[in-house]
């Protein structure tokens, strides 16, 4: 009985084992397709946000990823949505806001969202969001017109020494990298960097054109932008911001020249707050093996970005640094101080006084019964209340409800303003209006749009 | 005979049927997505970047061509049919635009937009041609006095655009000029006005104004007057598309209207909104029947639509000179440049001139293109006038609500459209015209802030307007246009007398 048992009963380990062992595999196939890993699953869509307008440096790197996820087949699709607003921060805001929890979307940051932080004393900063990694460094570059009577960066800071106010420095809009270096470097020079004579233009293009115009004395930029320009000869390089000169650009860097700084302009991803530790690691992963793709070498070198890859904790402990100096130098520019309604200028009080003026003038002449509508007034107000109360419900429905209802509501109450009708027939076509619009927008352009979030669909 | 020789390389280049089939794509895909109200030019190329992601350079920037031109075109479509302009540059063609389209001369609106873009886009792109390197130099000469002096020419020839009250016009500026002032201080960082509310930071955009007060007011405005008492159909008129008459008074308009735009297309200054303004205040200056202006003018469709395009043009001299992004446009047309490994610069020209030359020679073809897509279009657009006006004004409202919605994700901008088209409403029910308003909030932060630089970088001397001898000419030229029609009227009253 026993040795027609073994045999069996071995069997039946052997089965439980094999079953076990096919378990672990399953499970192991499972956490291993989990677990971030050189195999993981592509994302279908990975959305990126960049907290700015097409065009600028953040919209740049947003797009270039995008290109290179795709290119390199990390992504399925990549979409890229553009929330601009005050240097990032509304971006930001938003970021913490409504992405809370998702595992598929990164925003585009860096160097100009710590100082805006600052400067527009944001209330949701950077410590609010999930660090990914640092990506690129771009330097800063001082330059003078090709006609300018300085040569030297030491030319230029003894007249600055001189007369601190008669040298006009132009760059990027207040409160960024290039006004931040100007204040450093005045600090260097022995100069309260109050007294920087600083023109703020918005955008690279604005800037340059003063400079190589010779509006102002000296230029602060991005030194990508101006390599071009330095490479013709249009105008001269005074000194880099690098720590050693950079390869294939004949300029002294700013410490050479014993002025002791180091800036570049750095850029990043963050993700939203609330990921669990596999959905960061994952987006982790994904963003390593992009900087590592054939892709994104090509992207760096086309867009003269430095390779600055820099992750986890490393990456954490670097922007507080960052944060810390971003701070101290704003503070000691005076950027970061309130507007007292002293501060406001003659401008927007004459504006003011205009405005009263013409109301009153207007209105008392309306009051006297001057020239008011000749058509029958009033013949429609039940039509206005009804417009009316479509956008009220609109603008109430859209975020909390969805577009799909909010635009229904709001056509199917407006075309009853003008024609009550025909209600079933407006309410199918208003059914068919928003849904066109939904998806023209939301589903072919990619555009941002709340489709229903009460169901679940976004 | 260099830079023809390069052109006809650039057209060989261009001329293949692959070529041009990309070149279709692009202009259609631009005309399109450009015809959606919110999302601009600058919107539209970075949208359909992705779509050359995988094609050869040349094909991407014949596409790219395309899609910047037909980006352009596409805003006077909305504009003129239900009064909700697509982008900056078609805020003037709403005005006469969408009155001639009440009218039932929708398909003249949509045809002399389209002829005018196509001259000014055509010759606008031969003075890029030739003239280009000239112009860019030029063009760095001025300075924020120079941009100050323009700003106030501006103002000047708008001053006509005020209404017959100037107490009313002179209200809707200072409302414009007022929402100008808030947001943060570009030249200090310091926010004003803002109310602590983040989104307010950035200033109140533009195309919310415009929507609010033209799309939305003008649907407050309709059903308030007419609510639900009686349906006006919209009667076609006669022809199909320009009559003799509309020609004869287009053409003048096209050509001022492209010799406005290009030179300020060229200069870094006031966007797309700027040459339509000057354009159509020029218009009326000089048309003999003045009144008719805001009733369905047509020289006021054609000459700011020639304006705008012929602007568009004018972009593309400082970028591709000397690199220098000029608009939000052109900095995405820059980033694909980069795509291929292109340094936009003053190099650029020498550098890679297959490129360049075949970009150039592609905007000719999209151009024609555009034209020959566009034109038989125009009637079949214009049936939107025959929908009843019910569901046209519920159509409005729900794109106007999309429009600003999308522009910054912000629903504060959905608020602040409903708050200005109701205020839109009670301006027309008194009488206070709408276009200083959008005027004001274009113009007034542009003076203010040039001033300031202006002053700023002279260390607060004031003679630096007068001893500039570009900006003391075009201050005197500001002073002549505001004194020369009273001068000229008192003069021909004393002529009459004497007679």
């Amino acid at each position: 009985v026993n040795a027609t048992h073994v045999p069996s009963s071995r069997w039946r380990t052997f089965a439980l084992a094999r079953w076990c062992t096919s378990l672990v595999g399953l499970v192991g196939a499972i956490v291993s397709a989990a677990a971030p890993s050189a195999m993981a699953e592509p994302y279908p869509l990975l959305r990126l946000i960049a907290p700015a307008a097409p065009g600028g440096g953040w919209d740049q790197t947003a797009r270039a990823m995008q290109q290179a996820l795709q290119v390199s087949r990390l992504v399925e699709t990549s979409s890229v949505e553009n929330v601009p607003g005050a240097a990032g921060t509304i971006g930001l805001a938003r970021f913490v806001g409504a992405e809370r929890g998702n595992d598929d979307v990164m925003m585009v940051s860096g160097l100009i969202m710590l100082a805006a932080v600052v400067t527009n004393r944001s209330e949701v900063t950077l410590a609010d969001v999930t660090p990914i990694a640092r990506l690129t460094g771009e330097y800063e570059v001082i330059v003078v017109p090709a006609r300018s009577p300085y040569r030297t960066l030491a030319d230029l800071l003894a007249a600055f020494r001189r007369s601190p106010e008669a040298v006009s420095w132009g760059g990027g809009s207040a409160g960024g990298t290039d006004q931040i270096l100007a204040g450093l470097v005045a600090e260097a020079a022995g100069v309260n960097p109050r007294r920087v004579n600083y023109i703020a233009y918005s955008g690279g293009g604005e800037s340059m054109s003063a400079i190589l115009g010779g509006q102002v004395t000296a230029g602060i930029n991005g030194l990508a932008e101006f390599a071009p320009h330095i490479e013709a000869g249009t105008v001269r390089a005074l000194g880099v911001s690098s720590a050693t000169r950079v390869a294939g650009l004949n300029v002294p860097t700013l410490r050479e020249q014993g002025v002791n700084i180091e800036l570049e302009n750095w850029r990043s991803l963050v993700a939203p707050p609330g990921l669990d530790a596999v959905a960061r690691a994952r987006l982790e992963a994904t963003v390593e093996q992009m900087v590592r793709s054939d892709a994104w070498r090509d992207t760096l070198a086309r867009f003269r970005w430095n390779d600055r890859y820099l992750a986890g904790a490393p990456f954490a402990a670097f922007v507080g640094a960052e944060q810390a100096r971003v701070r101290a130098i704003l503070s000691r520019l005076g950027t970061a101080e309130p507007a007292s309604p002293s501060s406001v200028g003659a401008y927007p009080r004459l504006v003011l006084a205009a405005l009263l003026l013409t109301v009153v003038t207007v209105g008392v002449g309306i009051w006297r019964g001057e020239r008011v509508l000749a058509e029958r007034p009033g013949a429609g107000w039940v039509g206005v209340a009804t417009s009316g109360l479509g956008m009220l419900a609109a603008w109430a429905l859209l975020e909390r409800a969805g577009f799909l209802l909010a635009a229904g509501v709001l056509f199917w109450l407006t075309a009853r303003a003008f024609d009550p009708r025909h209600p079933l027939r407006d309410a199918a076509l208003s059914v068919g209006v928003s849904l066109g619009t939904y998806l023209l927008f939301a589903r072919v352009l990619q555009l941002p749009l709340p489709a229903a979030p009460l169901l679940g669909v976004r | 005979v260099e830079t023809l020789r390069s052109l006809g390389d650039g057209f060989a280049a261009a001329l293949t049927v692959s070529h041009l089939a990309w070149a279709l794509a692009g202009v259609t895909l631009g005309t399109l997505v450009g015809v959606l109200p919110g999302i601009g030019p600058a919107m539209t190329v970075a949208i359909l970047l992705p779509i050359t992601f995988n094609l050869d350079p040349t094909s991407a920037f014949i596409m790219f061509g395309g899609i910047y031109y037909g980006a352009m075109y596409g805003g006077s479509t909305t504009s003129i049919l239900i009064n909700t302009p697509g982008e900056t540059g078609s805020i003037m063609t709403a005005i006469d635009g969408h009155m001639m389209a009440r009218q039932g001369r929708a398909s003249a609106a949509l045809a002399t937009a389209a002829i005018g873009s196509f001259v000014a886009g055509t010759i606008a792109t031969v003075a890029l041609t030739f003239l280009a390197p000239l112009l860019a130099a030029v063009s760095l000469t001025l300075g924020p006095a120079e941009y100050f002096a323009l700003a106030v020419v501006a103002f000047s020839t708008v001053s006509a655009l005020l209404g017959d009250s100037l107490a009313r016009g002179a209200l809707s500026l200072c409302f414009g000029l007022t929402l100008g002032l808030v947001g943060i201080d570009p030249l200090t960082g310091a926010a004003r006005f803002s109310f602590g509310i983040p989104q307010l930071l950035d200033g109140i955009d533009v195309m919310v104004l415009v929507i609010g007060l033209f799309a939305v007011g003008e649907t407050a405005f309709q059903a308030w007057v007419h609510g639900r008492d009686r349906e006006d159909r919209v009667e076609f008129s006669g022809h199909a598309g320009m009559s003799r008459d509309d020609w004869r008074r287009s053409w003048a308009a096209w050509l001022r209207g492209t010799a406005i735009g290009f030179p300020l297309g060229v200069v870094p200054c006031g966007g797309s909104a700027l040459p339509t303004f000057v354009s159509y205040a020029v218009e009326q200056r000089l048309s003999r029947r003045p009144h008719e202006f805001g009733h369905g003018a047509i020289e006021g469709v054609a000459g700011p639509e020639a304006a705008n395009n012929a602007a568009a043009a004018g972009v593309l001299v400082p970028l591709l000179t000397l690199g220098l992004p000029s608009s939000a446009t052109a900095a995405v047309l820059l980033t694909a440049f980069q795509q291929y490994g292109l340094q936009p610069g003053p190099l650029l020209f020498s550098a890679r001139p297959d490129l360049v030359w075949t970009m150039i020679a592609s905007l000719y073809i999209g151009n024609l293109m555009l034209l020959v897509l566009n034109l038989p279009l125009a009637p079949l657009w214009a049936t939107v006038m025959l929908v009843p006006r019910s569901l046209l004004f519920g159509g409005i409202l729900v794109v106007a609500t999309v429009s600003a919605y999308t522009l910054n994700r912000s629903m504060l901008d959905v608020a602040l459209l409903y708050g200005v088209g109701a205020l839109g409403g009670a301006m027309r029910v008194w009488h206070v015209p709408l276009v200083p308003a959008v005027l004001g909030l274009v113009l007034g932060p542009m003076a203010e802030q040039q001033f300031r630089r202006a002053l700023a970088i002279s260390g607060g001397d004031v003679t630096v307007f007068v001893t500039r001898p570009v900006c003391a000419v075009l201050l005197g030229a500001a002073a002549l246009v505001l004194v020369a029609p009273t001068l000229l009227r008192s003069r021909t009253r004393v002529a009459a007398q004497v007679s």
